[in-house]
C-alpha cells in the first residue's frame, strides 16, 4: 500500500493521506475525478462499495469506499467536501462506477448536493415536493415543514441533469420515455415486485425497452432515526432493513460497534453468531427460491419452500425469542445463551433440509419449462456486475469472487471450511442455482460448528453507556443478498453522528434496467426473482 | 344399461297429448334451460371446492375446512360473497363492451355445455356435427376475453387479452386436429354415434398409437384453451396482476370465474366422450360376465367418473408446473404440437384405410 | 437428420423432466399435511416457545408485590417511547427520607418493537416478556396497558 500512497501524491499533490481502518485519502472536489479515474482505471478499484453523504457542519462531504474485484478485502476511502452549503455541487463519478448513480441521487435527496454531469439528478426516496434536506444537521423536522398530504400527484416524466458549461452550470431537462412508448406500471402494488417497488416499464409489444425504477415508497428514514438513538437502541432497526437477513445485518452493526469500542467478544458468542448467520442465510435463500418459483407461477414449490423454512423459524423462536426479527445479537455477544434444545433441533434440521433440496431440484430445477425460462435470461456480465457494484450470490453467478466470508473472514468463518460458489454464466439459472448450492454450503458450515460450540460466556460485559471514540468505522458483512455494510461517523458521543447502511439490494435494482432490456415481461419477473431484492433494504 | 330416453320420451308424450305442440315445446325448452343453468352453477361450485381441496393436498395443506364439515360449503359462501359484492364502475372504460364481455364468455361456455351427453339418453343437443359445434362455440369465449381486455382501458388487461387471442387461436388448431383424428376413426361427427361406436372398445384403445397421441395432444391443447396454469398467460397473476379481468369486480368477475371452471369441465367431458367412451361402460370383448357387471353401474356415474379423472390430471398439471413464457407457448404449439398432430392425422388415416385398428 | 434426431430427443427429455415433477407432487399428495388448525390446536399441537416475546409483563407475587423500583432505566433504554414510568414520593413509615416508588407503569404494546432492551437493562429484574401472542384488539387504545396492578407495592429486598 505504500506504493499507492506515492502514486496518489504524484497525481494529486495536496491529497491528505491517513492510515485508518482503511487507507483514507481526502481531496478537494476539483481533484476528485482525477483521483477517482486513477484508482478506477489504473489501480483496479473497480467496486464502489459505499457512497455516503455527510454533513460535517461547516461543509457537506461525500465518503467513497472503494474495493477491488480481484481482492474484495482491499479497500480505500476517498473523502471530499464542499464548503458551499447554499448551492453545493460536486463532480459525479457515476460514469466510472454505475453504482454511484443511485447513491448520488440519494445524497442529493438527503443533503441537496448536486452532482455535476450526473445523467439523472432526480430525487430517489423523497418526493419532488419535499422541503429541506433531512440528513443535514440544521434540518427542521417540524410537522409544518412537510405536512401530511393525502393528495395524489402525477409522476414526472422528465429528468434533469446539471452540466458544467464554461464557468456556469446548465440545467438540462430530458424525457424519460419516448413519445410513442407503451409505458406499463409494474408496481408499486404488484404481486411480483417483492414489496413496494415501482418499475415504469416501456414496452414494445411484450419486449422491454426501458425500465425506470422508482423507490422510496416505504422509506422510513432509519439513518436519520439512528442519529438520535444510542448504539444499542439503533440495533433494532437493522433487523427491519432486510427482514429476511435480520440476524446477519444486526451482526454487522454489532461488530462495527464492538471493534470501535474495543469490546472483546467471547468465542462462544462468535460461534453462535456464525451458526445463526448461516441458518438465517438458509432461511433467506429458501425465501428467494420459493418466491422465484411463485413469481414463475409454481405455487406448489413456494409452499414446499415455506414448509421447510418453518423449521428454521422454530429454531430462531426457541433460542432468540423472535421468528422473523430475532433481536438476538447484542453489543458484546448474544442476548441469551442457546436454548438446551438448540443443538438437537439444528441437527434434526440438517437432514430435512438436504432432503428438501433434493426435492426442489427434482421438482423445479430440472423442469423443462423452468429451464427454458431461466437459462440465458437476464444475463449479467462480469463487467456489468462490477460496474453496478453487485455483490452476493447474484455477483457470484457472474464469476466474481466476492464472498466476504472468504475474502475478509469475520466471526468464526476462518475456522470452518466451505466452498465459495462461483458460476460464470450470469443468467437467471446461475443465480438460482447459486442460491440452492449456498444452502448446501451453509449446512456444511453448520455441521462443522454445531458440535464444537466452545464453553464460556455468551456475552461480554459492556459499559452501561457505550460511547465510540471519535472516528470513522466501517464494517462489511456477507448478507443473504450481497454485501451489507455499515459506516459510523462518531464524534465521541453515545449516539452516532452519521450512520449509513450499505444496501445490497439497491445495487441489484439499479442493475435491473440494463440486464432486462430486450427481454419479455415474463423475463422481468424471472430476473426480479433471481436477483431477489427486498425493498425495505433499499428504502431504509 | 338404463336408457334415460324412456323417461324423457314419456314426458314429451305426456305434454304433447295434453297441450298444443307450441306450448309443449315451450315448457320443455324452459325446463331444459333451467336444468342446464342450475347444473352449470352446481358443477362450478363443486369444481371450485374440488380444485381447492386437491390443490391443497398437492401442497401439503388441508385446504378449506371451516365452512361446513371438511369445508364443503366454502364455495357456496364464496358465491354469496361474490353475489353481494359491489360492481365497481370504472371511468374511462367503454361501458357497453365492458358490461357485455363477461356474457360472451359465459354464453360460449353454456352453449358448449348444452351439447354434452350426460348419460344414456341424456343429451340435449345431438346433431350430426356435434363435435364441430362444440369446437366452434367454445372458441367464441375468446371474443369475450378480447372485449374485456380492450374495453377495460387498462394496460395489463390489454396485454392479457392480446396474449389470450394469440394463445386460443393457436391451440384451437391442435384441439381441432386432435379431435379430427378420432373423427377419422369413428366416421361420424355426431356425439351419440361416436359413443355408440365405442361400445366394444373405447376409441383410445381402438385407435391405439395415433389415438393415444391425439388424446395427449388434446389434453394439452384443451388445458391451454381453458387459460389455466401453466398456460394461464392471459391472467398471469405475477406479471399482469389479473390480466384481462383486472378491472372486473363482483358478479362480473364471478362470470369469468365460473366460465373458467366450466370450461375445464367441458374440455374434460369432450375428452371423455371422444376418447374414453363418454357414458359407455368399460367393455372387454369376450368377457360377457365382466361386461354385464360394468353395465350395472349407471351411465351417469361412468360419465362423471371419467370426467373427474381427467380433471384430476388437469389439476395435477396445474399445480406442478411453472407458467410458460409467451414465445415458448407459441413454440410448443407451432413447432411441436401442430406438426406432430398433422403427422398423427395422416397415420390415423392410414390405420383406418388398412383396417389396423381393433 | 441430426436436427430431426435432436427434435425427437428434446421431446422425450422434456416429457421426462415433467414426469419428475409429477412424481414429487404425487408423493406429496399422500404425505402428512402440515396445516396447523388454529384455534383448535391451542391445547394440542400449538407450541409457543418460552422465550418468545409477545407482551411485556410485570410479575406480581401472592402479596401483590412487584420488584420495580421506578428507576426508569427501561424507559430511557426504550428506542420508541413505549414505556412510561410514573413515580411518586412516599413518606417512609419510620420517618426516614421520602422514598420514590412506582405509581403507574404504562406500556404501549402497539408501539413496542420487542427489542428486549428494557428487560436486559432492568437492574431489579422486575419485568419480562411473556409468550402470549393473542394480542389483537379492535382499537389501539386497548393496547395501552398499565403493568403494575391496583394497590401493588414494591417487594422489600430484605424479606427473603
Amino acid at each position: 500500500m505504500e506504493n499507492i500512497k506515492e502514486l496518489i501524491l504524484a497525481k494529486v499533490s495536496d491529497a491528505v493521506i491517513e492510515d485508518k481502518q482503511y487507507l483514507t485519502v481526502t481531496v478537494k472536489p476539483e481533484d476528485l475525478r482525477t483521483l477517482a479515474k486513477m484508482l478506477r482505471y489504473d489501480e483496479g478499484f473497480d467496486y464502489l462499495i459505499q457512497l455516503t453523504g455527510v454533513d460535517y457542519g461547516d461543509s457537506l462531504g461525500v465518503v467513497y469506499l472503494l474495493a477491488k474485484s480481484e481482492d474484495m478485502a482491499v479497500c480505500i476511502v476517498i473523502k471530499t467536501a464542499t464548503a458551499d452549503k447554499e448551492n453545493p455541487t460536486l463532480p459525479t463519478v457515476s460514469d466510472m462506477w454505475k453504482a454511484a448513480n443511485w447513491n448520488e441521487r440519494e445524497v442529493y435527496d438527503y443533503f441537496g448536493v448536486i452532482f455535476i454531469n450526473h445523467p439523472d439528478m432526480r430525487h430517489l426516496f423523497l418526493t419532488e415536493r419535499w422541503k429541506g434536506y433531512p440528513l443535514r444537521k440544521d434540518y427542521d423536522a417540524g410537522r409544518d415543514v412537510n405536512p401530511l398530504d393525502l393528495k395524489s400527484y402525477d409522476m414526472s416524466d422528465t429528468t434533469v441533469s446539471y452540466v458544467s458549461e464554461g464557468d456556469g452550470i446548465k440545467k438540462i431537462e430530458k424525457n424519460l420515455f419516448e413519445e410513442e412508448d407503451y409505458v406499463v406500471n409494474i408496481g408499486p402494488q404488484h404481486p411480483a415486485t417483492h414489496g413496494v417497488l415501482h418499475f415504469r416499464t416501456a414496452l414494445d409489444g411484450e419486449i422491454i425497452k426501458k425500465i425506470d425504477a422508482n423507490c422510496g415508497y416505504i422509506h422510513r428514514g432509519v439513518e436519520k432515526l439512528c442519529e438520535g438513538l444510542t448504539y444499542p437502541q439503533s440495533l433494532h432497526f437493522t433487523d427491519r432493513l432486510d427482514y429476511l437477513c435480520a440476524h446477519i445485518y444486526r451482526h454487522g452493526l454489532c461488530m462495527c460497534v464492538e471493534k470501535a469500542a474495543g469490546i472483546e467478544v467471547p468465542e462462544r458468542a462468535e460461534v453462535i453468531r456464525t451458526i445463526m448467520d448461516e441458518l438465517q442465510r438458509i432461511d433467506s435463500h429458501l425465501i428467494a427460491w420459493s418466491c422465484m418459483c411463485q413469481d414463475m407461477s409454481a405455487l406448489t414449490a413456494f409452499i414446499y419452500g415455506m414448509r421447510d423454512r418453518e423449521k428454521i423459524l422454530d429454531i430462531f423462536e426457541e433460542t432468540g425469542g423472535g421468528r422473523l426479527i430475532q433481536n438476538y445479537n447484542v453489543i458484546g455477544g448474544v442476548m441469551a445463551d442457546i436454548h438446551p434444545n438448540f443443538v438437537q433441533r439444528v441437527k434434526d434440521f440438517i437432514p430435512v433440509m438436504r432432503k428438501g433440496l433434493k426435492e426442489y431440484h427434482q421438482l423445479y430445477t430440472g423442469n423443462v419449462i423452468a429451464r427454458e425460462r431461466m437459462i440465458g435470461v437476464g444475463v449479467m456480465s462480469k463487467e456489468t456486475a462490477i460496474a453496478y457494484g453487485v455483490t452476493g450470490p447474484s455477483a457470484r453467478a457472474s464469476g466474481i469472487h466476492c464472498d466476504l466470508r472468504k475474502m475478509a473472514p469475520y466471526a468464526a468463518y476462518d475456522k470452518v471450511e466451505f466452498k465459495e460458489i462461483i458460476r460464470m454464466e450470469g443468467d437467471s439459472m446461475a443465480r438460482y442455482m447459486n442460491r440452492l448450492d449456498e444452502i448446501e454450503e451453509s449446512l456444511h458450515i453448520i455441521e462443522q460448528l454445531i458440535d464444537n460450540i466452545p464453553e464460556g460466556d455468551f456475552c461480554a460485559k459492556t459499559k452501561a453507556i457505550i460511547k465510540l471514540p471519535e472516528g470513522e468505522y466501517f464494517q462489511r458483512v456477507e448478507g443473504g443478498r450481497g454485501e451489507w455494510g455499515v459506516y459510523i461517523l462518531s464524534k465521541g458521543d453515545k449516539t452516532p453522528y452519521r450512520m449509513k447502511f450499505r444496501s445490497p439490494c439497491m445495487t441489484l435494482v439499479n442493475a435491473m434496467d440494463t440486464i432486462s432490456r430486450g427481454g419479455k415481461i415474463a423475463d422481468l419477473i424471472t430476473i426480479g426473482g433471481s436477483m431477489d431484492y427486498i425493498i425495505p433494504d433499499i428504502d431504509r | 344399461m338404463f336408457d334415460f330416453s324412456i323417461w324423457t320420451n314419456w314426458i314429451d308424450q305426456f305434454l304433447r297429448t295434453n297441450l298444443p305442440e307450441f306450448w309443449a315445446l315451450a315448457i320443455e325448452f324452459v325446463v331444459v334451460g333451467v336444468i342446464i343453468l342450475a347444473l352449470y352453477c352446481i358443477i362450478a361450485l363443486a369444481l371450485i371446492y374440488f380444485e381447492r381441496k386437491i390443490c391443497a393436498f398437492f401442497q401439503c395443506r388441508l385446504g378449506p375446512n371451516r365452512v361446513g364439515p371438511y369445508g364443503i360449503f366454502q364455495s357456496v359462501a364464496d358465491m354469496l360473497k361474490m353475489l353481494i359484492k359491489e360492481i365497481i364502475p370504472i371511468n374511462h372504460t367503454d361501458k357497453f363492451l365492458f358490461y357485455l364481455a363477461p356474457f360472451f364468455v359465459l354464453i360460449a361456455s353454456i352453449l358448449a355445455f348444452g351439447a354434452i351427453p350426460w348419460g344414456n339418453g341424456l343429451q340435449i343437443l345431438d346433431f350430426n356435427i356435434g363435435i364441430f359445434y362444440i369446437l366452434s362455440v367454445s372458441s367464441l369465449g375468446v371474443i369475450g376475453i378480447l372485449l374485456a381486455g380492450w374495453a377495460s382501458n387498462n394496460k395489463y388487461s390489454m396485454i392479457g387479452a392480446m396474449r389470450s387471442g394469440a394463445q386460443l387461436i393457436s391451440y384451437e388448431l391442435s384441439a381441432g386436429l386432435a379431435l379430427m383424428t378420432i373423427v377419422v376413426l369413428s366416421g361420424s361427427m355426431q356425439l351419440s354415434t361416436m359413443i355408440e361406436g365405442q361400445k366394444d372398445c373405447w376409441y383410445l384403445f381402438q385407435g391405439h398409437i395415433p389415438a393415444v397421441i391425439a388424446f395427449i395432444i388434446y389434453l394439452i391443447a384443451g388445458h391451454a384453451e381453458t387459460n389455466r396454469g401453466p398456460f394461464d398467460l392471459p391472467e398471469a397473476e405475477s406479471e399482469l396482476a389479473a390480466g384481462y379481468h383486472t378491472e372486473y369486480s363482483g358478479l362480473q368477475f364471478g362470470f369469468f370465474y365460473l366460465a373458467e371452471y366450466l370450461n375445464m369441465f367441458i374440455i374434460a367431458s369432450i375428452a371423455a366422450t371422444v376418447f374414453l367412451g363418454g357414458w359407455m361402460p368399460f367393455h372387454v370383448t369376450g368377457l360377457d360376465g365382466f361386461n354385464a357387471v360394468m353395465d350395472y353401474i349407471p351411465s351417469v356415474i361412468w360419465f362423471f367418473g371419467k370426467v373427474v379423472f381427467l380433471m384430476m390430471l388437469s389439476l395435477w398439471v396445474r399445480w406442478t408446473f411453472p407458467r410458460l413464457r409467451i414465445d415458448h407457448l407459441l413454440d410448443l404449439e407451432w413447432k411441436y404440437l401442430l406438426p406432430i398432430n398433422m403427422v398423427n392425422l395422416l397415420v390415423m388415416v392410414i390405420v383406418v384405410i388398412y383396417g389396423w385398428y381393433f | 437428420m441430426k436436427s430431426v434426431y435432436n427434435y425427437i430427443i428434446s421431446i422425450f427429455k422434456a416429457v421426462y423432466s415433467l414426469a419428475q415433477g409429477f412424481e414429487i407432487t404425487f408423493k406429496e399428495f399422500f404425505t402428512k399435511k402440515i396445516t396447523e388448525q388454529y384455534p383448535e390446536n391451542r391445547k394440542t399441537t400449538l407450541v409457543t416457545f418460552d422465550r418468545f416475546r409477545g407482551e411485556l409483563v410485570m410479575p406480581h407475587d401472592e402479596n401483590n408485590e412487584h420488584a420495580c423500583t421506578a428507576c426508569g432505566i427501561c424507559m430511557m433504554n426504550c428506542p420508541n417511547g413505549t414505556i412510561k414510568v410514573v413515580s411518586k414520593m412516599v413518606e417512609a413509615e419510620d420517618g426516614g427520607k421520602p422514598k420514590k416508588v412506582l405509581d403507574k407503569y404504562y406500556y404501549d404494546l402497539g408501539k413496542c418493537t420487542f427489542c428486549n432492551l428494557c428487560v436486559l437493562n432492568c437492574p431489579s429484574k422486575a419485568i419480562h416478556f411473556q409468550n402470549t401472542f393473542e394480542n389483537s384488539v379492535f382499537t389501539r387504545s386497548k393496547l395501552q396497558e398499565t403493568l403494575n396492578k391496583e394497590g401493588s407495592k414494591m417487594r422489600e429486598k430484605n424479606k427473603e
